[in-house]
């Protein structure tokens, strides 16, 4: 757990910042220059705070008062930046080992071998970083973040120069990472599909002042729908093929089974399944005849209204947030608990490889 | 044919120590310019690239009265070993190095901010100190153009002739350099002998720029794939 009440003062930003974050994954979310990355470097310590004091599983890593400083070097905080940052003149395996090679022996908790293998990296090792797709990069700079067996994982906008079809993937060995070797991260985004897919809480910045902290989704979706400078939302969500007929696969999430157009995969395959919230109809009655494949009945478990925009979670054994209109929300008279249908075309959907 | 070849030796023992004088306190000084914020740091680089724009000679006869009995170099070579260093090989090995300092510095300092500052902070982050950073991340990124600048430094003490001339004299055997061994036949109209040590200055500024240009092409090309590897 990381504690922190800092205060960062320059000519052209400040930053003033208090949170508490727990062994899950937060995420910090906010427009760029919002303090994020500022943030991330005062807990790295890369950047000196001006005030303030940061501590990391009750030992403290900074006091302005007391004037503790505890260097980068020895905090046990892995970071991943957002190109990777890894070092061009080594290989892979070099970059993986890196730090794990700086550990004393009893502090080696987790294996390189082990890292490389769960983010699929085994067959890249001897290669050169400038031989590798963008998000084998990020792949590689988490397992050598990882590799140090740090008590706390940093990533810094990590998807921002990926395409959508790697986003998906580098979140779902996120998710992997922290699960199996449980590993408390922050996460810094200014995306909210990101953040809503893989953080179970969330802190926002807005000019170096902290906004809110809550669950990604009430605290985002809300400020989303306010604010003007909003991306559309996509729902990601991890799943697995299932049958295939000549036009159409089915991917499981969860309980869910959606059809999407063919892919050529196989049963079994693991992939991540992203959905427009602008791509899905919701329906207070059973929709019939419609030539939209995916038809799924669920109830709402949350409403976001604000100028305009509207954002619903759904839940239909998995959840899933859908855009609307707040005419649509009157007409309709949507509220929390009711039933409803989800309906979306197979096309919609876009499936990427985990 | 003998006193050539001393001449040459000396000549490379003087150009050797002053390189060897200019490796760290270029690098350092580069390091300063180019990876830190501080006070005075806009003098410090003025300081360290002023010879280049002054006359050799200027920087000989400053460089006289510091190591002079009224300069502090003076004083204190007197206390720790009886004289000064005026008219010695170490005064030409200080000309040779204050003059070469400004060109080694910039190619190093060309060479480290070719190095992504962040691949240092993301070293620092996984543990290492900021030594090890330095000697594992920095400098195997930025070593030909290290190698390139200790070799443009090395051709440039060897060529020192102004400053040397006055601090360190032209004594045969002692002080006398390839520079001032030419100068000193050429105004003694042996024009033979003349050529031939011409000739040798020749001979080693070729071999040394052919070297420097190679490693140069070289640092090129590591920089644009040191990019790559981090975009």
């Amino acid at each position: 757990m990381i504690s922190f009440d800092i205060r960062l003062n320059r000519p052209e930003f400040s930053l003033s910042a208090k949170g508490e974050f727990d062994d899950g994954i937060t995420a910090v979310f906010g427009p760029s220059g919002a303090g994020k990355s500022s943030l991330l470097n005062c807990l790295a310590g890369s950047i000196k705070p001006s005030d303030g004091w940061v501590t990391l599983d009750g030992a403290t890593l900074y006091s302005g008062p007391d004037g503790v400083w505890v260097s980068p070097e020895k905090r046990r905080i892995g970071t991943v930046y957002q190109d990777g940052a890894l070092f061009p003149h080594l290989s892979v395996r070099k970059n993986i080992e890196f730090g794990w090679k700086l550990l004393p022996e009893d502090q080696r908790r987790l294996d390189p071998v082990e890292i490389a293998e769960l983010l699929g990296l085994t067959h890249l090792l001897d290669r050169a970083p400038n031989e590798l797709s963008g998000g084998e990069r990020q792949r590689v700079a988490i397992a050598r973040a990882l590799a140090t067996s740090p008590a706390l994982l940093l990533l810094d906008e990590p998807l921002a120069s990926l395409d959508a079809a790697r986003r998906g993937s580098i979140l779902n060995y996120l998710s992997r990472v922290h699960t199996e070797f449980s590993m408390p991260m922050i996460y810094v985004s200014h995306s909210v599909s990101e953040v809503v897919s893989i953080a179970s809480s969330a802190m926002l910045l807005r000019d170096g002042e902290v906004q809110g902290f809550d669950r990604p989704s009430t605290l985002l979706l809300g400020a989303a729908s306010a604010g003007d400078e909003f991306e559309s939302f996509d729902n990601i969500l991890d799943g697995v093929i299932g049958d295939s007929t000549d036009h159409l696969t089915t991917v499981r999430v969860g309980d869910v089974n959606i059809s999407t157009r063919h892919q050529n995969k196989n049963l079994g395959d693991r992939v991540v399944v992203s959905l427009g919230a602008n791509q899905i109809i919701l329906a207070s009655d059973e929709p019939k005849n419609l030539s939209a494949r995916n038809i799924f009945k669920g109830s709402v478990s949350e409403i976001w209204s604000n100028t305009g925009k509207v954002f619903t979670e759904i839940d239909v054994g998995e959840k899933f947030i859908v855009e609307l209109t707040e005419n649509a929300l009157n007409d309709l008279g949507i509220t929390v608990g009711q039933n409803v249908f989800l309906v979306f075309k197979s096309s919609s959907v876009d499936v990427y490889d985990a | 044919m003998n006193s050539d070849i001393s001449i040459v030796a000396l000549s490379l023992q003087i150009a050797l120590v002053a390189t060897a004088v200019t490796l760290p306190v270029g690098m350092l000084v580069a390091w300063l310019l180019v990876r830190k914020q501080f006070r005075g740091k806009f003098v410090l680089d003025v300081f360290v690239s002023l010879p280049l724009a002054l006359p050799p000679v200027v920087v000989g006869y400053a460089l006289l009265w510091l190591v002079g009995t009224n300069g502090w170099i003076g004083r204190l070579s007197e206390s720790v070993f009886g004289s000064t260093l005026a008219f010695t090989w170490i005064a030409a090995v200080l000309a040779a190095a204050i003059v070469s300092l400004p060109l080694v510095v910039r190619s190093f300092a060309a060479a480290l901010a070719g190095v992504d500052p962040r691949l240092e902070v993301a070293a620092r982050g996984l543990g290492a100190g900021s030594i090890r950073t330095f000697l594992t991340i920095t400098l195997p990124l930025a070593y030909r153009g290290v190698i390139a600048g200790v070799l443009l430094g090395f051709v440039r003490a060897l060529s020192e002739f102004g400053a040397t001339i006055i601090v360190a004299g032209n004594i045969p055997g002692r002080t006398q350099t390839l520079p001032s061994a030419i100068f000193t036949r050429i105004s003694a109209g042996d024009t033979d002998d003349a050529w031939r040590l011409a000739l040798v200055s020749v001979v080693l500024g070729v071999i040394a720029l052919a070297v420097h240009n190679w490693l140069l092409k070289r640092t090129a090309n590591g920089i644009s794939s040191s990019n790559g590897g981090s975009r």
